[in-house]
């Protein structure tokens, strides 16, 4: 008697957590295979399509958006080019202003917290309501940048009016909004490293700048891989500060169109879902390769951390 | 000495350059604000004043030029939906992966952590496709129930689950305590430093969202203040008093989020290296 109602209870203890995971599971998987999963995917289809999605239904045409992007879209290969650029100078600035205000604010500090609150504020705050500020800095006749310079007997560039200086002026306002993150990823990265190995390469010598090359920077290794990974992707789809930025114009002769600001404007000012699918398709591809290198380093955390 | 006196040395340079840097990047907030006082025509000068002149009508003026309440309550009610359903969609997913045993767990588990490569800008278009047939499009659920679940927040939430002792869950296994139940009244509350971040990542996303609700909203009764304010300042670009000072109101909320908050804010995202 006592035997089988043992046996009962194994078997239903057995069979029942065998499910009972996915009624837990269930609201966040259906979030996001309706919402991410499913579509990603399904934007691979649709890139194969020529549909306006005001008017006519959709009519296949095979790779003939990705002939059209790669071979007779000049603005698409400007885009590209502006992406890079913007990328490849307000990521390793934002980096490394943030390695170094991590490294000054990695020892003992008075009003440490207070310092480093400071740097990070702008990386939290709505980038709109920021830009409107940095707007008005950049004003080419009023704004304030330019008086410091005209008093400095500078030249005062035409900023956002300028087709030379509208990406400069929005990389000098991703680098304020992004190195908050870098300092705070980093200085996680520089309490993690024992005190011991510092003394120890001082104490054999080393000056501050030996021990940072020879010591600390090696062992931020992982920090840096992974602020690296982070800030790429944010960069190569950037949208926001170019929407606002250029009053959602993409700047003099579009010299501020980024890859994702393009997509935007096929996609919901043209209306060419197709096309614009096919501009997903392919700044997925450009972020694939380091969102897959994030998430081995995501997972890595997740599961050993 | 003459060490000891050159790390005195070094250890004030270093004080000033942080400090130096500090009032770099609050400075936008402060000019934001002393433009936002300014007397209009006053900015309009090639040498700016650097002091607020206390003209506070502007923003009684901004108040009045359009329905704030309006947007801070469709800011406020978006923001928290999206709070509430990334907290519970986390809460059980992350105690489902950490503490139930089921039947093709290593498989949903590698196929939420591939949702973890999407962006959500690669998936803009076909998502406006079906919630345009769903008639989703400028609506309240439309800002937060697409974006209702968060790979991060299942992650972190399974992390902490993970690590409460197993005894717990024996002691009330034995008491004939369910799954749910274990979870409503011992799990969660105990994950209340976990919960707090998602939840604080997760209202600082919502309040600065801006890509999505542009796309899938189209008017002011129900766009959130990131939107509109936007708007505004592509037809106001004359007028910087005005725009500084609505853009001071949307951020103020966010500043004092942040001072009482700040030690979370941080950890959060230092963890992570993600917001949301």
């Amino acid at each position: 008697m006592e035997e089988s109602e043992g046996f009962v209870r194994t078997l239903a203890r057995r069979r029942w957590p065998r499910l009972g995971g996915y009624a837990f599971l269930a609201p966040a998987l259906v979030l996001l295979v309706a919402f991410l999963l499913g579509p990603a995917v399904w934007v691979f289809g649709l890139s194969l399509f020529n549909w306006n999605l005001i008017s006519a239904s959709p009519v296949f045409i095979g790779l003939e958006n990705f002939r059209v992007l790669i071979t007779q879209d000049p603005l698409w290969w400007q885009a590209v080019r502006q992406t890079f650029y913007y990328t490849f100078v307000s990521v390793p600035a934002s980096m490394g202003l943030g390695l170094l205000l991590a490294v000054l604010l990695s020892r003992p500090l008075r009003g440490r917290s207070l310092l480093r609150g400071a740097i990070f504020v702008p990386y939290v705050t709505p980038l709109v309501a920021t830009i409107i500020v940095w707007q008005w800095i950049f004003n080419a006749d009023y704004g304030l940048l330019n008086s410091l310079l005209g008093a400095l007997h500078l030249p005062r560039p035409g900023w956002l009016a300028s087709s030379t200086w509208v990406m400069p002026a929005i990389i000098i306002y991703t680098v304020w909004q992004q190195t908050g993150l870098n300092l705070v990823v980093y200085l996680a990265g520089l309490t993690n490293i024992p005190a011991e190995l510092q003394e120890a390469a001082r104490v054999d010598g080393a000056g501050a700048w030996a021990t940072f090359r020879r010591v600390t920077w090696p062992l931020l290794g992982p920090t840096t891989y992974f602020l690296l990974l982070v800030n790429l992707i944010w960069s190569f789809k950037v949208f926001t500060p170019i929407y606002v930025f250029t009053t959602n114009s993409g700047g003099p002769g579009n010299a501020a169109v980024t890859i994702g600001y393009y997509l935007y404007e096929e996609a919901f000012r043209f209306f060419h879902a197709g096309y614009a699918a096919a501009i997903s398709v392919a700044l997925f591809l450009l972020i694939l390769l380091l969102t897959g290198l994030q998430m081995r380093f995501f997972a890595r955390r997740v599961f050993y951390a | 000495m003459t060490v000891s006196r050159m790390r005195v040395a070094a250890g004030l340079g270093r004080y000033l350059l942080l400090a130096l840097f500090a009032a770099l990047f609050c400075f936008p907030f402060y000019w934001m604000l002393v433009v936002s006082l300014s007397k209009p025509s006053d900015v309009f000068t090639f040498t700016p004043h650097l002091w607020p002149e206390w003209q506070f009508r502007n923003y009684l003026q901004v108040w009045q030029s359009a329905d704030w309440l309006r947007l801070l309550a469709n800011t406020l009610l978006t923001t928290g939906g999206r709070v509430a359903l990334v907290l519970l969609t986390s809460v059980l997913g992350g105690y489902a992966f950490a503490a139930m045993r089921f039947w093709g767990k290593s498989v949903v588990f590698a196929l939420v952590l591939a949702v973890y490569m999407v962006p959500t800008e690669v998936t803009l278009v076909p998502n406006f496709i079906t919630l345009s047939h769903l008639g989703w499009l400028d609506t309240y659920q439309v800002q937060f129930v697409p974006l209702g679940a968060s790979v991060f927040g299942i992650f972190l939430m399974r992390q902490y689950f993970m690590s409460l002792p197993p005894d717990l869950w024996e002691a009330a296994q034995l008491d004939g305590c369910s799954h749910l139940r274990y979870l409503a009244l011992v799990a969660a509350p105990l994950a209340r430093p976990a919960l707090v971040t998602v939840g604080l990542l997760q209202f600082i996303e919502g309040w600065n969202a801006f890509l999505w609700p542009l796309i899938m909203t189209s008017t002011e009764k129900i766009q959130p203040l990131q939107v509109a304010l936007a708007a505004f300042s592509f037809v106001d670009s004359t007028q910087p008093v005005l725009l500084a000072a609505g853009a001071f109101m949307t951020t103020a909320p966010i500043l004092i989020v942040f001072f009482f908050a700040q030690r979370q804010l941080v950890g959060g995202i230092a963890t992570t290296g993600l917001r949301g």
